[in-house]
């Protein structure tokens, strides 16, 4: 890095106090976290929660009514050399429809006084290399996604930052970005994707940020967010008896629920002891499988009543 | 100049320059066909009666300065329209296509970014100006003989118009830039932009001589406030008695570059990318 106050430690983003006010809505209402470097983040919010609006003032797009968003200890617009600090994918469409994909990052090479190369390079990097020479209104939308994350590594940045990115991508593209965000983590950079899917996320992300409402409504560790929810440990069971197991389980003083397909639903006592009873009791089990809580049944209890659009 | 490379790289990288290239040249055709005939008319003076008060507009008209000044910087009409469209396009095609987010992420310092867009857009017009002055050039001693005047190619004036010219072109992109920031939307912005220019010449004429009928002469001089008829009254070639000086219209054209090219850099500075 060119720039000698930047070093790799200090790669992280700390958003402290931000608001924007517009006309009609707060779309972000004084909110503050922090993202580490050397993990993926993800930045989960409803539809309207104020992602998009919190990330473009982070760099520099939109102005604050109030707070502070600095990386690696500064503003945006006080990066010498923005791009070799930062990338950002903000949205799949932002190219000019007429000119070829390697043109679109040659331009910003030459702006950011890149060398030339980077574009042919950070082409490869994202499997563009055969359509470099195509205009980008021929593009499908995961081909655009993918350009804008070449448009994003030009600089080789420590801090990524991209706003739904997954979007438009099949599964294949799913499966490469994933492992090029949690290796970019790997290295050591900071990484913040904002995104809808929650299954996704769960895969991908270290950390998240949930916000709704434009306030922040948890930050941490996926696993410690995961644990504080009380519905964690119920176990999903499929036997032929399902009535003979109930009447079992329910003498244990566990708690049984039947879903639509029959499988039934246990909580209050662990896999094991649902295993010994049904030994007791000579009831025979097809499926013993602890349910693991998962984000988007967080997310969704989380945000609940919180409703994005506003 | 990294900022500049990369401002003009986005026109080099689009089609919109070379379309408005050949667009260019009919128009260019057309006006050349205009000029020829009225120089041959106003060098052989065959207008019959005219009445005494223009007498000496008309015969300021028709000296050879004036008549090579005009044929030298042929074109112009629609030149400027068309750089200043160009003008506009640098800005409004970033807002259409939306890459006005990755260009103010490359360079967070927009003033830097306004200041290189009025750049790449006066270095296209000026470019655009040398290409029609060899043409003009070529066809303007082919008329200036034609009429038995000689080419005039040592005439002081007829350099001073042409170098004016250049200055009107480079005024006229800077203007479009400026219009190009404060109309965002593509269409809106050239809209607005052809109405000014042509809406400017023709009405702002026809309303500053009702005008002028109504409240006295006075009212003449203010037609150097329109955008248009300054440029076109800095390049005339001699100064044309009743009208005012040219140098007013040089200045009033700068004012009005100045201004548009600055309000829109503070706008942008100000203006939210979402
Ligand atoms: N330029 C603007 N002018 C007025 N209101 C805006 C503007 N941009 C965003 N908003 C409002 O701010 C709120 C937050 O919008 P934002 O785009 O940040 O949400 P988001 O979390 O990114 O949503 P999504 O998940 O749908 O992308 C919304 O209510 C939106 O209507
Ligand atoms: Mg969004």
């Amino acid at each position: 890095m060119s720039d000698g106050q930047w070093s790799p430690s200090t790669g992280q983003i700390v958003v402290s106090g931000l608001t924007k006010q517009y006309k009609n809505v707060r779309a972000v209402d004084n909110l503050s976290f922090t993202v580490e470097s050397g993990r993926v983040t993800g930045f989960l919010g409803p539809n309207g929660a104020g992602k998009t609006t919190t990330l473009r003032m982070l760099l520099n797009l939109v102005t604050p009514t109030g707070g502070t968003a600095t990386i690696g200890g500064r503003r945006y617009a006080d990066l010498t050399d923005p791009l070799r600090h930062v990338g950002a994918v903000l949205e799949a469409s932002s190219a000019h429809k007429g000119r070829t994909g390697i043109n679109h990052l040659r331009v910003i090479c030459a702006a950011a006084g890149l060398p030339r190369s980077r574009a042919d390079e950070a082409l490869a990097l994202v499997g563009l290399t055969p359509a470099a020479k195509r205009k980008f209104k021929g593009y499908s939308l995961g081909m655009k996604q993918r350009l804008g994350i070449a448009a994003a590594m030009l600089g080789n940045p420590q801090v990524l930052i991209l706003d739904e990115p997954a979007n438009g991508l099949d599964p294949e593209g799913i499966r490469w970005m994933r492992g090029f965000l949690k290796g970019l983590a790997h290295e050591g950079r900071t990484v913040l994707v904002s995104s809808h899917l929650l299954s996704e996320m769960q895969l991908l992300a270290d950390d998240v940020v949930i916000i709704a409402a434009g306030k922040l409504i948890r930050q941490g560790p996926v696993e410690q967010v995961l644990g504080s929810m009380a519905q964690g440990g119920r176990v999903r069971v499929r036997t032929p008896q399902a009535e003979e197991l109930t009447v079992a389980l329910r003498e244990q003083s566990a708690t049984v629920e039947t879903d639509e397909h029959g499988l039934l639903l246990v909580s209050g006592v662990d896999a094991p002891a649902i295993g010994r009873v049904a030994l007791a009791a000579k009831v025979e089990l097809h499926e013993l499988t602890p349910e693991r809580p998962d984000l988007e049944r967080v997310f969704l209890e989380l945000t609940a009543g919180k409703a994005g659009i506003r | 100049m990294n900022l500049v490379r990369s401002e003009l790289l986005k026109i080099r990288t689009t089609s919109t320059w070379w379309i408005f290239g050949l667009i260019t040249v009919p128009l260019w055709a057309l006006t050349a066909l205009i000029n020829w005939l009225q120089t041959d008319a106003l060098a052989s003076n065959n207008f019959g009666d005219v009445p005494a008060e223009q007498a000496d507009q008309i015969q300021a008209a028709q000296s050879v300065d004036s008549l090579a000044a005009n044929v030298y910087t042929n074109g112009q009409f629609f030149g400027l329209m068309i750089v200043m469209l160009l003008g506009i396009i640098v800005v409004t095609s970033e807002f259409f296509h939306q890459t006005v987010t990755t260009t103010f992420l490359t360079v967070p310092h927009r003033t830097a970014v306004m200041l290189a867009k009025l750049a790449a857009a006066a270095v296209l017009a000026v470019l655009f100006w040398l290409v029609t002055t060899v043409f003009n050039l070529a066809f303007g001693a082919l008329v200036m003989n034609s009429v038995d005047l000689g080419s005039q190619l040592g005439s002081g004036a007829v350099w001073r118009a042409t170098a004016l010219n250049g200055l009107a072109y480079l005024l006229w992109s800077v203007l479009g830039v400026g219009i190009g920031v404060l109309i965002r939307s593509q269409i809106g912005a050239t809209v607005t932009g052809i109405l000014l220019y042509l809406g400017g010449a023709v009405g702002a004429a026809i309303a500053i001589s009702i005008l002028a009928a109504r409240w006295g002469d006075w009212i003449n001089d203010l037609q150097v406030l329109v955008p248009s008829l300054a440029s076109s009254l800095m390049v005339s070639g001699t100064e044309i008695p009743g009208n005012p000086p040219r140098w007013a219209g040089a200045v009033v054209l700068i004012g009005y570059a100045v201004v548009a090219g600055a309000i829109g850099t503070l706008t942008m500075r100000r203006r939210d990318i979402s």
